[in-house]
């Protein structure tokens, strides 16, 4: 058998176009469906300690109602605690991950919450906690689409277990961005409920990196569709936040 | 004391007077001036930063009045034992206010209180009596001595354990201030050092060095007590043990522990373990009434649990149904219920007539009114629901407690109306049914509380 030789040129333009391929920009091992909603649960406030404010404005039956909270967050742990108006202040819920607790002025002692209790409006407890998709649900289908004319990864999400807010959830993930930019939730029957649509306008520094921090979400009643509930987080700051924040023993009433 | 007080609420005028907006609501651009003159060091203008940034208040001003129809039972006959009030008008003023610096943090919850009673029946019949009241009800001053340990002394209201009924884990407080939430539990003076040793474990020692303004008339004078408590916090569920001793030697264990099955359900339960107790038994002896109130089961070794359970589901218009069952150990056997009843209408029957037995009878009815059981009987049950925020603006709470074993019971309506950002009018109402010689039929027929309260 003839040895075949190789030739120089060759191998030197493979090895140029293979590395210049792959060192491309944009170009990588496709993110798995995992890392996309991890990425995605970073930019709504799951991140290692957070605080921000959230200015809430709900119109329900042509009613509106406003509310300013200061939350602060770390994992799927975070305080809110009611800033404005005058008569809810001093309010706090503080979540621990599913665990929830309601301290009022005056209340003696603190009355642990269902999520699903209404905060304000179309936003229940859950909402103003940092999210946990990535851990809570299971892509259940993944396609695209186009929104607003940015290609977007479309998941339908399954809940792992009965214990989550939402039973299924229809989420749509800027592919470039790796933020969430539209969201549908339903309930176990499979009834749309409420729709909600993020915005990203707030810039936090993660591991030293500027990344999209949300501004804005929009819940909108699937039913009542005049029924809208606006959350406008203010004043995003990343922080150390220390586990004696989410302490029930050390919480003031 | 008054004149401290005083003083004391001059320079809270002063400072919500000056003080800027509450945290968080700052403009930032005013934060990095104060930040900037800080570095200056220019030290009027960096406390005042100081302040600005991390001084809270809440400022709220209670004006109510209530009305009580006492029941006819052989505990106050005649509402001439109890002498409760038939009328009260009063204006609270409760201010709470916070500093929180990076290692201490102060809080005070200063009270001024001005009441009037008005008596209908009874012996005080045509009486009425005011006064004012000035005090601290609660303060704190709490250390960060590191990053997980915390150590504080104050006088709190130191309340924990998911279930409304009561709270029989918490060796320290038996009213746990559900029944009337614009009532605020006196606090009582306690040490505390905190520990976490790690996110989801915390360790407190705890000892109350003073009763402070928690006086009671109860049997079970106040003793310094000492407890352990070990929580956990999971990611959805919760339970903490609390070992506890009094000094005149009780030791208790008490327990609760919650589990978040649902989105909408959860599940809780809390309970207590005791070797002895200190509340008092009826007797049958050979005193004049043929019975008296003893202290049976101080010495006893044998364990009395007291147990609960409960769970509450929200549904999805936003009401919360709850239920709660209690087995309590310590209450009172059908045969020392009887016991109970006999001797306190044949008290009752002394103090009325006015005999030679009248100064024993008034002894016995006041044991027999503070026996040192948070509940007098054996089993409890309770459906509450409750509905906050409807149309934006009323919160309300329905409550019905029922004693299994006479049958009585406790239901109690409490609701609150919005009128805008600052002002709420609220009512709290109770009515009381059974038996005079029944437990909720034994004090208060009904009692029709109503308010307004006006948050700063």
């Amino acid at each position: 058998m003839r040895n075949k030789k190789l030739n120089p040129y060759l191998i030197c333009f493979v090895t140029i176009l293979s590395l210049s391929v792959f060192s491309a920009p944009g170009f990588s091992a496709a993110p798995s469906s995992k890392e996309i909603l991890e990425k995605s649960d970073q930019a709504r406030g799951n991140v290692e300690g957070v605080e921000w404010e959230i200015e809430m404005s709900s119109v329900e039956e042509g009613r509106q109602q406003e509310r300013t909270i200061k939350v602060t967050a770390r994992d799927f742990n975070s305080l809110a605690e009611f800033i404005a108006p005058s008569n809810v202040k001093g309010q706090k819920i503080l979540m621990i991950d599913r665990n929830m607790w309601f301290v009022k002025p005056g209340l003696s002692k603190a009355v642990p919450i269902s999520p699903r209790q209404k905060l304000m409006g179309g936003a229940s407890n859950g909402d103003i906690a940092s999210t946990n998709y990535a851990g809570d649900y299971q892509v259940v289908e993944a396609s695209e689409e186009i929104v607003n004319g940015e290609p977007c990864y479309l998941f339908d999400l399954g809940a792992n277990d009965k214990k989550v807010t939402y039973d299924r959830i229809k989420y749509w993930i800027s592919k470039a961005r790796m933020v969430g930019v539209k969201a549908e939730f339903f309930t176990v029957s499979g009834k749309m409920f409420k729709t909600a649509v993020f915005e990203y306008g707030n810039t936090i520094s993660l591991n030293g990196k500027p990344r999209s921090f949300i501004s804005k979400m929009t819940i909108t009643n699937a039913v009542m569709k005049n029924d809208v509930t606006t959350m406008l987080y203010k004043k995003a700051l990343v922080k150390k936040v220390p586990d004696s924040t989410f302490n029930l023993n050390l919480l003031l009433k | 004391m008054k004149k401290l007080i005083l003083i004391f609420f001059s320079l809270l005028l002063i400072c919500l007077i000056k003080s800027p907006a509450p945290l968080g609501a700052e403009d930032t651009n005013t934060s990095k001036k104060e930040a900037e003159a800080i570095g200056d060091g220019d030290l009027p203008i960096a406390i005042q930063g100081i302040i600005k940034e991390k001084f809270s208040y809440e400022l709220r001003l209670l004006t109510y009045g209530s009305y009580l129809s006492p029941a006819t039972s052989t505990q106050n006959p005649g509402n001439n034992f109890l002498k409760l009030q038939s009328y009260e008008a009063d204006l609270e003023v409760r201010p709470d206010l916070r500093l929180n610096l990076e290692f201490l943090t102060l809080s005070a919850k200063p009270r001024m209180l001005f009441e009037k009673k008005i008596w209908e029946i009874g012996a005080m019949d045509g009486n009425s009596k005011s006064r004012d009241d000035w005090f601290i009800n609660e303060w704190l001053a709490r250390l960060k001595v590191s990053e997980n340990i915390f150590f504080s002394y104050g006088r709190e209201n130191l309340q924990w354990g998911p279930s409304y009924l009561f709270s029989p884990s918490n060796p320290f407080f038996t009213d746990n201030g559900r029944n009337n939430p614009k009532r605020e539990v006196p606090g009582m003076d306690f040490a505390r050092l905190v520990i976490i040793p790690e996110s989801s474990w915390t360790v407190s020692l705890i000892t109350n060095t003073d009763e402070g303004r928690n006086i009671t008339d109860s049997p079970v004078s106040f003793s310094k007590s000492f407890a352990l408590k070990v929580d956990y916090t999971g990611r959805e569920n919760y339970g903490s043990i609390i070992l506890s001793h009094r000094e005149d030697s009780t030791e208790k264990l008490g327990m609760f522990g919650g589990s978040t099955v649902s989105d909408a359900f959860i599940i809780y339960g809390e309970g207590s373990v005791a070797k002895s107790s200190r509340a008092l038994y009826p007797v049958e002896d050979g005193s004049p009434f043929g019975a008296s109130m003893k202290r049976i089961h101080s010495e006893d070794s044998d364990l009395k649990p007291v147990l609960l359970a409960g769970g509450s589901y929200t549904f999805l218009s936003g009401g919360t149904l709850t239920l709660e069952y209690v087995y309590n150990g310590s209450g009172y056997s059908d045969s020392e219920a009887e016991n109970y009843y006999g001797l306190r209408r044949r008290a009752a029957e002394a103090f009325s007539s006015g005999s030679q037995l009248s100064g024993l009878s008034r002894l016995i009815l006041s044991e027999t009114f503070n026996t040192g059981h948070r509940f007098l009987r054996k089993n409890y049950s309770l459906l509450q629901y409750n509905h906050n925020d409807i149309q934006d603006t009323l919160d309300f709470t329905f409550r019905l407690t029922h004693n299994l074993d006479d049958s009585s019971f406790q239901f109690i309506a409490i609701g609150g109306y919005s009128l805008g950002d600052h002002l709420e009018l609220f009512s709290v109402i109770t009515i009381n049914s059974g038996r005079g010689d029944s437990e909720f039929g034994s004090l208060v027929k009904s009692q029709v509380m109503a308010g307004i309260e006006y948050t700063f």
